[in-house]
């Protein structure tokens, strides 16, 4: 049953304005984890994002967190600020929802495998001898 | 198009609910007798485990009522946003308590120290690919809970977002129980 009146009032833009932010959200979480296993310098530099966490620094056996305090921050600041903004632009737009589900799933999938050391590490190793970054 | 709904009879109630209270029951006490482990963090052990294994009852539940959604068939929308909600906090949860435990298991002669240096591979592979994608079923949800509550009633018309919204359920539902396994893997090895 379809109501062409309440039908028009809805646009897919939101839908689309709040799932891109998790695929880059994720995508940071991957990039910096991949980029603090690199150097100490570098995992130094990926965990005073997170400073402010509580539990992020410190020894003994209780722990720390130590740089995933860093990598979390920095994947919620790009989500909730990517969401906002494009959450402004896209409020009256509309995106063929079909496609990006198929999009947005395949990226899901994507960057999952990235997190899975055996397959990424060799591609990482390779990115950072390109760049010198090693 | 307009589809029925299967209606259960008195009879098939009566085992469903009972076997759901049994479950549940039983399920519960598997990660609440994580607080009487002879150890100095069972409380942050227990809090973590029984919000695990709460996201991942409702998440469970909650991949059935997306499979209307999916379809595009009618659903009574105000309950089903409201176990997308608390399946949203419970996530959050698990997450929050996951931080907490996380950092004994990176603690001195913690859980990670021993596996390093036992079995490393269920910590430079496993328990790497565990602590990222057990972020994700949090703000997947979160996701689904703000479309169900921003478009509210009208969303009903609209099958590809609804679409969207089972399929993001359904996917967290996949990242919660990869987590919850390989959590359970880990702390079956070495316990904190």
């Amino acid at each position: 049953m379809i109501n062409e009146t309440d039908d028009q009032k809805l646009h897919s833009g939101p839908v689309v304005a709040a799932s891109l932010p998790l695929l880059l959200a994720f995508l940071t979480l991957m990039v910096s984890h991949h980029i603090s296993r690199l150097t100490k310098e570098l995992d130094n530099v990926v965990h005073s994002y997170g400073h402010w966490i509580p539990g992020s620094t410190g020894s003994g056996p209780t722990g720390s967190i130590g740089s995933y305090s860093g990598k979390e921050t920095l994947a919620l600041g790009v989500w909730l600020v990517s969401w906002l903004i494009f959450h402004l632009l896209w409020r009256k737009q509309d995106f063929p929802l079909q496609a990006w589900t198929r999009i947005f799933v395949i990226g899901l999938l994507i960057i999952t495998l990235g997190f899975f050391h055996p397959l990424a590490d060799p591609i990482v190793l390779f990115i950072a001898d390109l760049v010198g970054a090693r | 198009m307009h589809t029925g709904e299967y209606i259960h009879d008195h009879f098939s109630k009566i085992v469903i609910r009972t076997q759901v209270a049994v479950a549940l029951t039983l399920l519960l006490l598997l990660p609440a007798a994580n607080f009487f482990y002879p150890t100095d963090y069972s409380m942050k052990a227990g809090i973590h485990g029984v919000s695990a294994i709460l996201a991942i009852i409702i998440g469970t539940y909650l991949t059935h009522r997306s499979i209307p959604l999916i379809k595009g068939m009618h659903v009574r929308l105000e309950s089903l946003r409201l176990w997308v909600l608390g399946a949203t906090l419970l996530n959050l949860a698990g997450a929050i308590s996951g931080n907490w435990i996380y950092m004994r298991y990176r603690g001195q002669e913690g859980p990670r120290d021993w596996i390093l240096a036992h079995v490393p591979t269920f910590h430079n592979v496993l328990m790497e690919f565990k602590e990222f994608v057990s972020l994700f079923p949090f703000p997947l949800m979160l996701t689904a809970t703000f479309t169900l509550y921003y478009y509210g009633m009208p969303i009903q018309h609209r099958r590809d977002i609804t679409r969207f919204v089972g399929i993001t359920i359904l996917i967290s539902w996949s990242f919660l129980i990869l987590g919850f396994v390989a959590g359970l893997v880990l702390a079956k090895l070495r316990f904190v």
